[in-house]
């Protein structure tokens, strides 16, 4: 346990926390997008600046990597924190001016519009603020891979290989529910999933033996399915709420001793 | 293979001796990148062929830059008990005409540059000689170019062979390495290298005892040291040299450093685009192993070797984390820090990362002692710094100073002032990390600190001479789009900072621009000093910052009247032909490529502005500066 | 050619941190990087293919198209640039008819710009593949292409 002073009062920090984590904790209001719990400190939207006042090196610097450590104190509001936070939320209006959960994130904190024209010099879209977190969840988390960073610097985008439609992709969707931009599109369509961001990837889904509802796509079954083939037989061939139904099947008809 | 011992490195050392200081001629072509360049391969040839065409028993060898680049192909002879004498500029037919000479027991007396008595080699305690005489050759530090630098760290460049060990060993090579391992503990040789007060030399200036004490303490199975040879600043080939000259010299620097962080594998990061530097460094990591002084070491258990990993075209992997990041396989996208490499670096373990330069700079604190070393430089900016002293300068090349000495000095007592007499405007030091100091602050000392107040830093030792025909607008443009193409991309602030700056510049300099954007240009690059992620945004705002302090009136200019004071902005200059000097010798309308200038010849020819494209060819031709600029 | 890359691949077996010089021995094996020799080299070598193509378009020294036979790197570092080098680029690019970075239709030349190849006391320099040519003007392009139009 660490004594940390946020904006003049003081925090109790767990072992081994960084200030990001004590801020969420403690409802501080600290703007983000590439930060995920479960993945290190990425450090590419700069969001979550604060002030070092002391027990750190002064000035600004990141707080999802700096450690919580006794005697430290930052302040979340100063001057050139929100004189920064303001000219980056302009920025990123100028990077996806067609993503409105950016436009929500800039409102939130004052910054309305942007002085900055938007410069489309990459493959990657108007929505997309290049965070990095799908990337991240596809490559390190589920070890697949489809998708990556393409290009370098103005010309980055997040993509396929040759920007073509990928042959390694799940269909999990897990790229989706972690961008905060709402940058990726995914359309189910009868008994198909369409990455539509990902060069229009086409998956099978997974029909549900008993009520014929399409629950996942045919790849992420047999993944999970592989796992443990005798233990999760129900997973390959039924969707949540017809396994639900099974399960409590079992209780109602359960044999009474005579 | 057991480690080399001081009794087998002394054997070696004579063996050595006999290559560097032969009992006969001995002919040493600068094969460095700029004397290759410049026709020194052809030159090497001629040698060889005529010694084997004369079978005559001469020494004909390669080896590194003497500094003075702008006067490649050089070359040095020296005879037994005879100075060293260097020729400068030399042609092949130069080359057969020393041969000759030679022959004739005479000496070539054209294209004679300066000559050697004595080598100032300091780590060879009982020093070099070759013989006095020549009285009418000027000594090597009589030379302006030469007089005011102090060759340490590029002592023996030149003059040894870098294809060869024993002639490092000769001059006193390993012999420290050794020294150090056998009889020194690993604090011991961190106190030594801290009083000596070295800084890190690859830009940033950190007490280098004071990171190596970090990996020191870091308790871990598995530490890495290695080389940043990934010298990215355009116009600083400093590194180059000193790894294609004297690349024993990077060695066993990492050798001791390697003893005293406790590491065991170190690696040389070198960038793809210096080939020969490449193949200097595989063959003496090849001599070393077979010396035993690299590889499994039976005795000490110390065992240390080194393997090269190369760049492939990313300046941003001069940054720790993001070379870190390449040589793991991954793009060379920077990492936050903290953690520090020195803590949790390569695959996680404790890393110490420095420049070529600051490894170079070990071998000799080791040999001299801390108080010999500390004795050169300023208080906080100890030992010598080796510059490339390029652009709008007389002379071109590698000095090494010691700190403290005025950047007047540098650029007009070495580098000869302005070329074609041109006023000297700034010098950019530091690169594209750097600012650009103008000519009324020449009078500062070169060291971290003083460097540091005027908004530049002292960088790798990139110093670029510019003149009063230099637009301060257009190079500040050059070095954002030089940032601008190498950024990452990974966060917006430089990413698209950088660029939002870069369309003001390019407003500015075709004539658009308004002097509000003078202000959202300083707000933008508070922002990107301020919140990115590396070190590489971070100073990339510094030149914007450093031209508007010093040369806001040209940024005026362009803006306000739209014209650029140098000369040099397209949109904003035309070129015109003065009748008064025109003789109309019809040079332009030869040059010009779109046949913009016309004229009958011995008339007055003229440039019909629609066709001309501002090339500046016609400018550059014309013998009789009749084209003007406006 | 196959076995050739079959060499590449088993040399760097287990060795996942190099995969950045796997890259470039085969860059000098087929002179680009061709999408079907990463797509094999991604699965001998159990890497994602993504990160194959994350790592030829991040480094400037790979290239995905086939180059033409003779490279003309034209340096752009600051020494180069204060001696003229932008109009070296011009006049090259009107000379071959191509923007740097492309390819002459006859495949015979690829111009590209380069930051510093380090020989600033030459400025402005010019390589084209490993001959270095120094001090140059607009008026030695000619000359100097026709070297290398045999």
């Amino acid at each position: 346990m660490a004594t940390i002073v946020i904006n003049g009062k003081k925090h109790e920090a767990r072992e081994g926390e960084i200030a990001f984590q004590v801020l969420k904790r403690e409802g501080i209001d600290i703007p983000s997008l590439c930060y995920l719990e479960g993945l290190s400190p990425y450090g590419s939207c700069r969001l979550c600046m604060v002030e070092v006042k002391a027990g750190g090196r002064p000035g600004l610097t990141t707080s999802c990597n700096l450690t919580a450590s006794e005697g430290l104190e930052i302040e979340t509001e100063t001057p050139q924190v929100v004189q920064v936070r303001k000219v980056l939320l302009e920025l990123y209006l100028a990077e996806a001016p067609g993503s409105k959960k950016i436009q929500e994130l800039a409102k939130k904190y004052g910054v309305a519009t942007t002085r900055f024209t938007h410069i489309d010099t990459s493959a990657k879209g108007d929505r997309c603020v290049l965070c990095g977190l799908c990337v991240r969840v596809c490559g390190e988390i589920l070890n697949v891979g489809a998708i990556h960073y393409a290009g370098r610097g103005t010309r980055t985008s997040i993509n396929t290989p040759w920007y073509e439609t990928s042959s390694v992709c799940i269909g999990c969707g897990a790229c989706e529910y972690v961008c905060p931009a709402d940058a990726i599109d995914i359309v189910d369509q009868d008994d198909e999933r369409i990455m539509e961001t990902w060069h229009k990837t086409t998956l099978k889904l997974k029909e549900c033996a008993e009520s014929m509802k399409r629950f996942a796509t045919e790849r992420v079954v047999d993944i999970v399915y592989a796992k443990n083939q005798e233990l999760l037989k129900d997973l390959k061939d039924l969707s949540p709420d017809a396994r639900r139904r099974k399960k409590a099947a079992q209780f109602i008809f359960k044999p009474k001793d005579k | 293979m057991k480690m080399m011992t001081l009794a087998h490195l002394q054997k070696i050392k004579t063996k050595g001796l006999k290559s560097f200081l032969p009992h006969k001629v001995r002919i040493a072509v600068g094969l460095g990148s700029c004397g290759i360049a410049a026709g020194a391969e052809g030159v090497y040839n001629v040698f060889h062929e005529e010694a084997k065409k004369n079978t005559l028993d001469m020494s004909i060898t390669k080896t590194g830059c003497l500094g003075f680049c702008g006067e490649e192909p050089l070359v040095n002879v020296s005879r037994p008990r005879t100075p060293l004498v260097i020729y400068r500029q030399v042609t092949e037919d130069d080359a057969r005409a020393i041969v000759s000479q030679i022959m004739g027991n005479k000496l070539y007396d054209k294209k004679v540059f300066c000559k050697i008595e004595e080598m100032e080699n300091f780590i060879q305690p009982e020093g070099i000689k070759y013989g006095t005489g020549y009285a009418d050759i000027p000594h090597f530090y009589e030379i302006p170019f030469y007089k005011k630098q102090k060759k340490i760290v590029l002592r023996e460049s030149g003059l040894i062979s870098p294809e060869s060990i024993d002639e490092y060993i000769a001059v006193g090579g390993y012999a420290n390495a050794l020294k150090v391992i056998t009889s020194m503990s690993p604090d011991e040789i961190l106190k030594v290298v801290g009083d000596a007060g070295l800084r890190g030399r690859g830009g940033a200036g950190f007490p280098t005892a004071t990171k190596w004490g970090i990996a020191r303490k870091s308790k871990s199975d598995k530490k890495y040291i290695i080389c940043n040879a990934d010298e990215g600043d355009p116009g600083a080939y400093m590194n180059r040299n000193e790894m294609e000259s004297d690349p024993h010299m990077l060695i066993e620097g990492m050798v001791i450093g390697a003893f005293a962080i406790g590491s065991d594998e170190g690696i040389i990061y070198v960038r793809t685009e210096y080939p020969l530097a490449i193949e200097r460094l595989k063959i003496a990591l090849e001599q070393a192993r077979a010396y035993g002084l690299l590889g499994k070491n039976s005795s000490n258990g110390f065992n240390f070797d080194i393997h090269i990993v190369c760049g492939a075209g990313a300046f941003v992997c001069g940054e720790e984390t993001a070379l870190i990041a390449s040589i793991e396989g991954e793009s060379g996208r920077p990492r936050p820090r903290p953690p520090f490499p020195a803590v949790s670096g390569l695959n996680g373990k404790p890393t110490i990362i420095n420049n070529v330069e600051t490894w170079c700079n070990i071998p000799v604190i080791m040999a001299k002692g801390a108080e010999w070393f500390s004795a050169t430089g300023t208080s906080g900016s100890k030992g010598t710094k080796v510059f490339s002293l390029v652009g709008k300068v007389s002379r071109v090349g590698l000095v090494e100073v010691p700190m403290g000495i005025t950047l007047k000095e540098v650029i007009y007592e070495i580098g000869g002032g302005g070329i074609k007499g041109k006023k000297i405007k700034a010098v950019q030091t530091g690169g594209p990390s750097g600012g650009c100091i103008p000519a009324s602050l020449f009078d500062l000392s070169v060291d971290y600190e003083s460097l540091q107040k005027t908004g530049s830093i002292m960088g790798s030792g990139g110093m670029v001479v510019m003149d009063e025909n230099t637009c301060m607008v257009d190079i500040t443009k050059y070095f954002l789009s030089f940032t601008r193409e190498e950024s990452c991309g990974k966060c917006i602030p430089c990413r698209r900072g950088l660029e939002h700056m870069l369309g003001i510049l390019e407003d500015i300099s075709v004539g658009k621009g308004k002097m509000s954007q003078i202000d959202e240009l300083k707000e933008l690059a508070s922002v990107v000093k301020s919140a990115s992620l590396c070190g590489l945004g971070q100073t990339a705002p510094n030149p914007v910052l450093t031209t508007l302090r010093y040369f806001r009136d040209e940024y005026e200019a362009h803006i306000r009247d739209h014209k650029c004071p140098a000369g040099v902005c397209k949109e904003l200059i035309s070129y015109s032909i003065d009748a008064e000097s025109c003789t109309g010798c019809h040079a332009c309308v030869r040059v010009c490529p779109t046949g913009a200038t016309s004229g009958e010849k011995k008339e007055v020819h003229t440039i019909d502005k629609k066709k001309c494209i501002k090339c500046s060819a016609c400018y550059e031709t014309c013998k009789f500066n009749a084209v003007k600029v406006d | 050619m196959g076995t050739t890359l079959d060499k590449i691949i088993e040399e760097y077996q287990g060795k996942p941190g190099e995969i950045i010089s796997v890259l470039e021995k085969i860059q000098e094996v087929y002179g680009y990087l061709p999408q079907e020799v990463l797509k094999e080299v991604s699965e001998k070598l159990q890497v994602h293919l993504s990160q194959l193509f994350s790592l030829a378009t991040f480094y400037s020294a790979f290239t995905l198209k086939p180059r033409g036979e003779h490279i003309v790197h034209v340096c752009l570092g600051t020494a180069c640039h204060v001696r003229g080098a932008p109009k070296i680029v011009d006049e090259l690019s009107r000379l071959l008819g191509i923007k740097p970075s492309d390819t002459t239709e006859d495949m015979k030349f690829t111009l590209e710009t380069v930051r510093c190849i380090g020989c600033c006391s030459l400025a402005p320099v010019l390589k084209v593949d490993k001959d270095i040519y120094g001090y140059n003007t607009m008026d030695k392009m000619p000359k100097i292409l026709a070297n290398y139009k045999g």
